[in-house]
This record gives structure tokens, sequence and C-alpha cells, in this order.
């Protein structure tokens, strides 16, 4: 008997639970394969049939290459599988990299961040996705991995450079996301992470912005400011970077790099707000973190 | 040597919800688990235009599809609308006049055959002009939307009091405003569902959330072919309601048209964005008002007219003038009065039924208005508000006979406990100060129907009581729970009767077949009407089981009182008999063997409306004030209520839990329709459908709420009680209102108050001092 | 009907297996095949929490999580909290409260406050409030609900009721 609330029929001649990394890409080898690991964002009963899916469906849930939070010769590697709760929770990020322990604060719910991955939300590939705002201002590199002439072809690329419109991104078909990575932030460094409410957290951002660097009284360097639905990919600012790099924070540099981040920005208007709005929160919260540099 | 047992009432208890227990255990089956045998699932295939002509419908590729028991459209229906006008054909035959409009419907063997069936009937349309502004929808030529109809013009109300031109020659200021209030939708987190059963005497068994049972079964026959009385409305456990199922919508005889033709049960299932598009809304509604007062503030007069936005069939929406009208009317000391209101056919969704049905618009409208009258009059909120004040023995221009009511108290109790005035000179004057955070207070008040309201030629209610051997009773009640704890409140109230515990009380309801007539969940009514019932006849249960122990004891019945299942002596509390035993010897007692079974109906001492809208149509009225303390981010126009105090009449309190989880979840569903809540409909098309997009209240977004109910006593209510769950709805989002005004000086006349148009508005007056600047 | 798949796990304590559709839900083969009927399809989307069950320790909106995962694992669902010793203090303390309106909320408010109270038994009333952020209620305005998980916290750390 079918189950009375099963989906669309959706086409699916093969289910692969894999166990290690090998058995994933193997699977997915061949471009035809969908993975599935949290399934906060592929999961959506409605959105079935309307999106494209490979015909077999790949579970990669129990790789345990994929997972794991860990440090190694200065670099911090947060495996695909991490979830929002354990980034939240790491001890190793809460020490060396806490701005992202916070953007997980703001990410979703609780049941979604028990399951939303990081190699996920990076997938998706959504202008709003949360977690790739903090990555981006970490110069992250995502590291991919495919099945290609009999071997685990592995290859690392700029988060930056991983995008290529909404829902888009440069992986190559059959390719995975094994974990991103980035060098641990030198002491004294500092992250922020803003994103539009009222609501703590349970909202998909009409804008959220990250911004990063080291405080050097009231200047900035380093500085790495990352924006999120505000055009068709999360994106870097690096000329409001410029903009504010190294200089003594006043009411005109603000000014300036408000400015500035107005020209980097083409945010659209949608049902969640329009265009002003999102330049108005954007500026917004970029005036509120440097006005706390400024004022310290 | 008897026992001696004190009184106890479970009136004024925090009673245990008689199905609480289940509901946590996830026991409960409700309407939407529900699977009977060889159950068929049904879908219905919507229009994707908002106003076409439709050319064909071919359905033969769905018939064809495995699994497929039967698709029905308005070719296989009968000719017969449903709805307040009768504008709404469950199938539509030639025609769809919003995007919702059912065209096609598909019984299968499970859900995803039904989707896939959908897909494969093809529609051929031809678009029509189309008109979704109520002005436009107005202009000479705009698309007639029902041909029977061509001014467009679906219903008019209007009521005059007195000689409003005369009031305002007399009045030292004239105060006008514009307010458009919006479309938001109930959010049932149970989504729209029934089942239908047909058996082979063609009688129906309705599987359904309606909330009038009794009164649906005369409006859904007529388009089925089936006599009222062959068609039995059942009501399992629904998930949430709020006024959303107090008619019949087109899916219900759709469910049923398709058992009939498969003979077999068939469920129908809203998708949750189905939900959001093809449920009913609360009425949107555009406010112009004039009112009029004397140089100390002394109201002379209200004029006001408002349009409001029918979408394409009538639902209750268009009757939300009904309701609109008490308040323009009635609520604060309005001597002269002109209002009128018209429901305008477009090509947008339509609204029906919503807790506080029409008040909530018109509170929005006369509290923000009344607030900006204060300032002119240059009184405080309060004093102003109070100046004005109904008081008991206040018989408004509606007919209205205000008997037990304390609006005064309400206010002064509100602002006291807030410290408002304090606080209110204080943070308006901290509008100029630095600071991106500015904090607000603002005070509401609102008179709300509480003890039904007589629509119909009956108000009523019945109950059927029966106790059997063991001393347990059995009520059946004409009423229906749909979550609001009216079953607790008829078992607290009989229990107090019949001296019996809460747990020896079966509360039997939510069935046509057992149940005696009621109007149903409406009006905050069900306490008040259906408990006054209930307790009626549990005073007759009370009597015989007393004349039968008087007889036995040889005492006055004066003498005696029940407790805790005896009988006892009333001056002592000394136990006489245990009333299970009496009752066995009443019952076996040969030829003069008494059962004691009784009935009861209840019909409130309310009017019907006469021609002129002058009645008083409801047995009680009642008052709450609402003061919401407020911060804002003038940057991100973010607001956080941290605040509310909440006053209330509540006549008296029956269910401690009950009453308070009622204003509780009335606050939260008022501050979502003040904040957050708006479903976007642009050129009939329901842009948000979706949680995602559509922003209730979540719990870290909720304020602390410091309630206090003043028990009035209503004469005639039962124990004093008043009707309460819509108040709290009604009154909160000008509270909020008139708080960012205090808080900035900025004032939002059309909700949401959402944060992008408090930023927009904040950052445009900024923009205009900046330029009228030197 | 789509390719189903075999997948074994643990249920309210109970070894169970079944043969699940390859693209069902969780939620789904919970409701159907196990009749569980507590926990709800309410959004679909992970935005109200109805559907909330408890995998491997883990609060999870069950209408996300592929079925074929559950393979393996250790699920609890709202049924499964009441017990031989009676309610769970969560349950009882939502009846105690007056937390339950129409209810249609309750089974995944009853097993997030669950989740949070083990990883948290001293949760305070902000804390809570997050926790539950991922669940709509229509009905109670939460307040209830808070007061209800308060209490249970209460009770689970060996307290009386307060």
């Amino acid at each position: 008997m079918p189950l009375a609330q099963e989906l669309k029929p959706l086409e699916i001649d093969a289910y692969v639970d894999a166990v290690s990394l090998d058995a994933a890409v193997r699977a997915l080898a061949d471009g035809a394969g969908t993975p599935v690991a949290g399934g906060t964002d592929l999961w959506i009963q409605k959105d079935l049939g309307k999106r494209a899916y490979g015909r077999r469906l790949v579970n990669i849930r129990r790789v345990a290459a994929l997972g794991g939070i860990a440090e190694e010769g200065g670099r911090i590697r947060i495996g695909a599988l991490a979830t929002m709760t354990e980034i939240l929770e790491s001890p190793l990020l809460l020490r060396a990299a806490p701005v992202l322990p916070a953007t997980a604060d703001r990410f979703a719910s609780v049941q979604i961040r028990n399951a939303a991955t990081v190699g996920g939300n990076i997938a998706n590939a959504s202008p709003a996705a949360d977690m790739v705002l903090p990555l981006l201002c970490l110069d992250a590199e995502v590291e991919l991995a495919r099945w290609h002439e009999n071997r685990i072809d592995r290859r690392r690329l700029p988060l930056a450079a991983f995008f290529a419109g909404p829902g888009k991104t440069r992986a190559l078909p059959g390719e995975l996301i094994t974990a991103v990575s980035f060098d641990r932030p030198a002491a004294g460094s500092f992250g922020a992470f803003q994103k539009s409410g009222p609501r703590p957290a349970l909202e998909i951002a009409r804008v959220a912005l990250c911004i990063a660097g080291r405080r050097e009284g009231r200047r900035l360097t380093s500085v790495r400011i990352a924006a999120g639905a505000v055009a068709p990919t999360p994106i870097r600012c690096p000329r409001t970077e410029a903009e504010i790099e190294g200089v003594a924070l006043d009411d005109a540099a603000i000014a300036r790099a408000l400015e500035s981040l107005g020209r980097e920005i083409a945010p659209i208007d949608d049902v969640r707000g329009s265009a002003w709005y999102r330049r108005h929160l954007a500026a917004a919260f970029l005036e509120e973190e440097l006005g706390r540099v400024a004022r310290s | 040597m008897n026992k001696v047992i004190p009184k106890h009432s479970f009136v004024g208890t925090r009673a245990v919800k008689l199905d609480a227990p289940d509901k946590a255990t996830g026991r409960t089956r409700y309407i939407n688990d529900l699977v009977l045998p060889r159950m068929l699932y049904a879908k219905i295939r919507r229009s994707e235009r908002v106003h076409a002509r439709i050319l064909r419908v071919d359905t033969a590729k769905a018939k064809a599809l495995p699994g497929v028991v039967a698709v029905i459209t308005a070719a296989d229906t009968p000719e017969i609308a449903i709805g307040v006008l009768k504008d709404n054909p469950p199938l539509k035959r030639d025609r769809v006049r919003t995007i919702r409009d059912e065209i096609a419907a598909v019984a299968a063997e499970s859900e995803a055959i039904c989707d896939e069936a959908l897909r494969l009937i093809e529609v051929e349309y031809e678009d029509l002009p189309t008109v979704f502004d109520c002005t436009e929808a107005l202009q000479p030529g705009a698309p007639v939307i029902h041909a029977n109809r061509p001014d467009n013009i679906a219903m008019a109300h209007q009521f005059d009091h007195g000689d409003v031109a005369a009031a305002e020659a007399a009045s030292d200021f004239v105060v006008e405003g514009a307010y458009n209030v919006h479309y938001v939708t109930h959010c049932n987190l149970g989504v729209s569902c029934c089942v239908a059963d047909v058996d082979v005497e063609g009688r129906v068994t309705l599987y359904s959330q309606t909330q009038y049972p009794f009164i649906m079964k005369m409006d859904i026959a007529p388009s089925l072919g089936v006599h009222p009385g062959d068609l039995r409305v059942i009501q399992p456990p629904v998930g949430g309601a709020f006024g959303s199922k107090l008619d019949v919508y087109p899916y219900e005889p759709i469910c049923v048209l398709l058992a009939q033709k498969t003979r077999r049960p068939v469920k129908l299932v809203f998708s949750r964005e189905e939900e959001f598009v093809a449920s009913p809304t609360r009425q949107p509604v555009e406010f112009r008002i004039r009112a009029g007062m004397k140089r100390d503030g002394t109201l002379t007069f209200r004029d006001v007219d408002t349009l409001l936005n029918n979408g394409g069939y009538t639902s209750w929406g268009a009757t939300t003038p009904f309701v609109t009208m008490r308040t323009i009317s009635s609520h604060y000391r309005v001597p002269h009065v002109r209002y009128r209101a018209r429901a305008i056919y477009t090509n947008n969704p339509y609204a029906g039924s919503f807790r506080g049905y029409g008040n909530v618009q018109a509170t929005w409208a006369v509290e923000t208005h009344m607030d900006k009258m204060a300032e002119v009059a240059g009184l405080d909120p309060i004093a102003f508000r109070l100046k004005n004040a109904n008081e008991p023995g206040d018989v408004t221009p509606q007919g209205a006979r205000l008997a037990n009511i304390d609006l005064k108290g309400c206010l002064r109790i509100a602002a006291e406990k807030s410290d408002f005035l304090r606080k209110w000179a204080a943070y308006r004057a901290g509008r100029a100060a630095p600071g991106r955070i500015k904090r607000g207070i603002g005070i509401a008040a609102s008179l709300h129907n509480a003890g039904g309201a007589k629509i119909h030629k009956s108000d009523g209610c019945g109950t059927i009581l029966k106790l059997d051997d063991y001393a347990r009773a059995t009520v059946i009640t004409g009423g229906s729970e749909i979550g609001q704890g009216l079953d607790t409140v008829i078992a607290q109230l009989v229990a107090d009767e019949l001296g019996l515990a809460l747990r020896d009380i079966t509360v039997v309801m939510n069935d046509t077949a057992t149940g005696p007539w009621d109007v149903g969940v409406h009006a905050s009514r069900s306490t008040y009407i259906a408990g006054n019932s209930a307790r009626r006849a549990a005073r007759k249960a009370r009597a015989m089981i007393l004349d039968e122990a008087a007889k036995q004891a040889n005492v006055g019945v004066a003498q005696l009182d029940l407790r805790a299942g005896f009988v006892v002596q009333a001056d002592n509390g000394v136990a006489i008999v245990a009333i299970d035993k009496l009752l066995r010897q009443m019952h076996f007692a040969g030829e003069d063997a008494k059962l004691v079974m009784v009935t009861d109906y209840y019909e409130p001492p309310s009017e019907n409306e006469d021609k002129n809208h002058v009645g008083d149509m409801s047995a009680a009225y009642s008052h709450a004030a609402h003061v919401a303390e407020i911060a804002v981010d003038t940057r991100t126009g973010e607001i956080k209520v941290e605040t509310i105090w909440s006053v209330q009449d509540v006549g008296r309190i029956v269910n401690r839990n009950g009453i308070e989880g009622q204003i509780e979840g009335g606050i939260a569903m008022g501050l979502g329709y003040a904040l957050s809540e708006e479903l976007v409909i642009e050129r009939g098309r329901v842009r948000n459908p979706s949680f995602r997009d559509y922003h209730v209240m979540t719990a870290p977004e909720m304020p602390k709420i410091d309630m206090t109910f003043l028990e009035t006593g209503d004469a005639e209510g039962p124990a004093g009680a008043k009707g309460i769950a819509e108040l709290p709805t009604i009154v909160i989002a000008p509270a909020v209102g008139n708080a960012l005004y205090n808080a900035t000086g900025v004032r939002i006349d059309h909700p949401p108050l959402a944060a992008e148009k408090v930023a927009r508005a904040i950052w445009e007056r900024a923009q205009r001092s900046t330029r009228a600047a030197p | 009907m789509s390719l189903e798949v075999e997948i074994a796990f643990t249920l309210n304590g109970r070894a169970v297996s079944a043969a699940v559709p390859a693209t069902a839900s969780a939620l789904t083969v919970l409701r159907e095949r196990f009749d569980l009927a507590g926990a709800k399809l309410v959004c679909g989307e992970g935005e109200c929490g109805a559907c909330t069950i408890i995998v491997d320790g883990l609060s999870r909106n069950s209408c996300l999580m592929p079925a074929v995962d559950l393979a393996g694992r250790t699920v609890r669902t709202v049924e499964g909290l009441w017990g031989e010793r009676g309610l769970d203090p969560v349950q009882q303390a939502f009846v105690d409260t007056g937390a339950v309106q129409c209810g249609y909320c309750t089974a995944g408010m009853v097993m997030q406050i669950r989740h949070a109270l083990d990883r948290n038994p001293a949760a305070g009333e902000a804390e809570l409030r997050r926790a539950i952020e991922g669940n709509v209620c229509r009905c109670t305005g939460y307040a209830k609900v808070i007061e209800a998980a308060l209490a249970a916290g209460q009770r689970m750390r060996g307290g009386g009721a307060p």
C-alpha cells in the first residue's frame, strides 16, 4: 500500500548508504547521484519534483572522514558533515574562531542546527547562506573530492571563488565537498556577525554581514567584510575592506566605508525586503561594528 | 460518625484541561490523522489565473492514471453555490475569479497519485481584465467580477445615529485619519482537512473542522443534493481554528461529492502552501475616519467610511462591519455617529472570520485615532480615554446595554501597574536625545461582546446530562471543543453543581448526532452560553438528587448540599448518603424508578439587531486595556515588545489556566498582527505562502506579560463569567503602534509595524528634517 | 512508487525494521508505518517543529530527515516518553500548567524541551525560549510552555514542584 503522504513520484533508481569517502565519491562519480546529509534544504518535501535530483541517492551522513573539527599545523579544518550544533559547541572554534559559533547561534533553529551541515550550507549556494560569510572572512578554502581515473582526486578552491550564482557552484560533476579549512586566525583577531531580525535566529537573512580583522586601537587591519543576501552569491567587499584597512576610524572614515559598501552590494527587491532596506541594513550593521571600534 | 466534607469549588481553580494528558502523550488522533477503511485521498486542481474564462478542462489523462478513482469538474456537480451571498460554486464552471479557484478534484489511492493526476489535468483559459483595488473596482468601466453585481459592491452596511453635521459644526476640533489594515491569515497548525463518508442510504457523515456544525448542515446540504437531516457532522480534535471554519468553503462539498461518486470514504487535506493561498484571511479594510471633540476633549461625533476588499467571493469577511460598527458607535461615548461600509469584489483571495472579527481592524483604527485626538486636545492618553469612557448603565447608540462593565477600571489599573504616565512623558522627552534605541509606551482599550452575539434567530445551546449508577456524569453539549478549553469549563461548572470531581465528568461533544443544537464557536460565546446551559442542566439534576435525599432524610432541600460525592448537611457538611448509593436506590425502585437524565436549552437574553442595526445583541459586554512598553531600533526598525500589561474584565474566572492561556495566546496572535504577520498579495497572488516568509510570533520574541483580571461578576453569565478569548487579540496592536509614536514621534497608520516599514518611516522623517534645516 | 530500502533501527526502546521508500521522510514513515501520529506534518520545511523527534540524542525535524537515514539509529518519539513509571516530567508539566490547548504543537514541543533539558536540566527561561525558537504554537503564546519547561527542569533536577 502506498504511503498517503509519500512524495510526488520522484524517480530514484538506487540508494547508496556510503560508509567511506571512497564509496561516496564512487557512487557520485557519474554525476547522476545526489548526496544527502542533513536534509534540511534537500528534503523539503514540497520542493521535491521541482528541483533537479540525480537518480541515485547517496547518503553520506556516515562517512567518518567527512566529519570532525580539528586543527593541524596552524590550519583549522571543519569536515563537511560538521553540523551547526557542532560548530556552535566546538571548544576549538570557540577559542580560535569564535565568529563561527556566533554565526551558528543565529542559524535557523536547534533542530536544524542539529542536522544542517557546513558542507550543505556551502553546497546549497544560497545568496543568504549564513555560515558562508564568516568563512569568507577567514579566507577559507573548500576541499573537494571526486572519483576520477580510478582514484580519489582532491582539490582545494578558495570559497570566494566557489559560487557561480544562486544555487550554482563551480564544483565539477560528481565532486563532493569534503571540508572547509582556513588558517588559524592570529591572536587578537576579532570577528562579528550581524543578521536581520527581530528573531534571534529562525529567519532567512534579509541581510547578513560579517566583519573580521585585527584591532589596533581605533584602527582595523587585515579587514575582511562579507555580506549575504545583497548579491546573487554571498560576497566579499574588497574595496570597502581597503577603505578601512589601517585607517583611524572616525565619522568621516566610517562614512567613506559605508559609501563604498553601498557601491559594492547590489541587492534586489523581494518579498523579504526591498533593495532599499537591504542597503539600509547593511550600512547599519557596518556602521555599528565600525562605530564600536571608533569609540574604543 | 459520619465524615464532614468542606465546601469545594472547581470554578476559579487551575483545572487540568480534560484532553491534555492524551495530547501530551501523542494519544489524541486529530482529524488530520484520521484513517477510515478503504479511504481515498483527494486533491483540488486550482486556478493558475486570477481572472479568466475557462475554455476547456480535459481530465482524460488524469482519469487514466493508475490509482485514480474519480475526477470531477463543475460538469459533474449540481449548479449550487455556497457562501454568505451564495456566489461561490464549489467547482467553477466557466470562470475563475481568484488564484485559489477550484476547477477540478481528484480522488485516488494516495496523495502522491492525486498530485500526479492534478498535473495531468489540462485547463485552457482566456484571461480577463483584472482588478485588485477597491477604489479601482468602483470606477465606471472596471472589470465586473460577478454579473449580478455590476457595481462590484458585494455588501453594504450603514449606521446613522444623531446629527453628525450639527455635531461637527459644534466641535472645536475635528481630527481626520486614514488606516488601511492588512491581510493576515489564521495559520492553524492543522491544515484544512475533512473526511466524507456516504452510506448506502446516501446519508453523509462529514468529519470536519467546522466551528458551527449545526448551522453548517443547512449551509452545505443543498450543494450536495442531500437533506440536512441526512448529514451528520463530527468534529474530531483540530489543530486550531480561530474563526477560520465558520463558513462552508469549497473543499468540503468537493470532498463529499467525491465520496458520493466513489462510494468510498474520501479524505481531503491541504498542503501548507495551499493553506496560505486557499484558506480565508482576516478582512482587510480601508478606514477613513473623521471625529470631533470639544476643547476639553469630549467626543462629539464619529464619521467613518470603510472599504472592504471582498475578493472574488463572499464569505463572512464581508459581514465584519456588523462588529466594526459596534466599536465605531459604542467604544467610548460618541453621541453622533455615521458609519458606511462597502465590501468590494476584486480578484483577490477572500476573507472569512478570524478571532476578533472586524473588531481587530476597528480597534486599530479607533484607538490609533484616539491617541491622535488626545494629543490635539492636549491631554495624556489615559485622561483623554477616561474622559470619554463608557460607564455601567450606558446604552450605546446601537442599543447595547452596558451593565457590569468597568472600562475606567481597566484603564486606571493598566496605567497604574505600568507606571504609564511617568514613562510616557519620559520617553516622549527622550525622542530627541541621542541613541539608536528608543523606548516607548502606549495604551489601547477595546469593547467586545462577552455573552455571544445574536446574529441568528437563536444564540442558544442545548445540553443533555445523565448520571449513572456510579455517580459519574455524562454531559452532552452542543458546544464544540476546538482547543479553547470549553470541555474543561463545562466539567468544572457541572462538578460544582453536582458535588463531583472533575474526573467523574465525561463531556461528550463535537457530533451533531449526539449533541443538542448550538450556534457554534464564535463571538466569545461558548463559556457563556454552552456553560450556562450545562450549568442549568446540572442544576436540574442536582434538584432531582436533593429532592430524593430530602424525602429520605425528611428534611428540606435547602438543608442539603452535594459535596465530593455525598449528600451532606448544608450547614455543617456532615455526610448523609453517598450520591452513587442514592442514585442506585432511585434507579432500582421498581415502578418508581428514576434515572437522573435531564436536558436544557439556554437562550441568552440578547436581541437581534433591527433593520437600523439597533439591538442589545449580546448578553454581556466586556472591556480590556493593554499597555505595551517597547524598545525600537531606529536604524533597523526592529521593535522589541518588552512588557505587556493586560487588564481585562473577565466577569469571573472559571479555569485560571484556561483564561491565562487564552489571553497569552491572544496577545501572541495580536502581536503578530501588529508586528510581523502579513499575507503579501500582489495582483491577486500570494507572495509568501510559507512560514519562512509569513512570520508568526516565536517564543524568544514574546514579551513579559503581566495580567490583571477584573472580576466584575456578570449577573447572567455562568458563575459570573464572561466570554474572554477575543479581546486580547483585538486590543494589542494599537497599543504597540501608540508606543512606537511615543518612542519616536513616527506614526504608522497601516499595520503591520514591520521592521522595514518602521525603518523607512524614521529614515524619511530624518531626510525631511535634514532638508528642512537651514 | 519509488525504490524501497530495508532499514532497521531502535524505536522507543524496541528494535524495529521496515521497508521504506527512498524518498520518504522519517515523519511519514513513523506516522504511517509505525502508527505513531504524535509528531505532525505542519510546515514541511523546518519552520515549525511540530514533527520534532529525538535521534541519537539530538532533536530533529523528522519531516526533513530522510527515512533511510533512520537506519541503525536510536529514535524517541512523544509516544515513547510515557513509560511504566508514568508520564515524563515534561509531559506531566505540560498537563499541569495548562501548556496544552489545541495540542497540535505539543508533541514537538515536548520533545524539543526534553532535548533541551537533557542537555541542561538547569536551563533558565531565556535559554528555554531559544530552545523552542523552531517550534511554533498558535494557541498559547508560549508562556505556559516555558512555565512547563521550567517546572519539568526542576523536577528532573530532583526538586519538587516549583
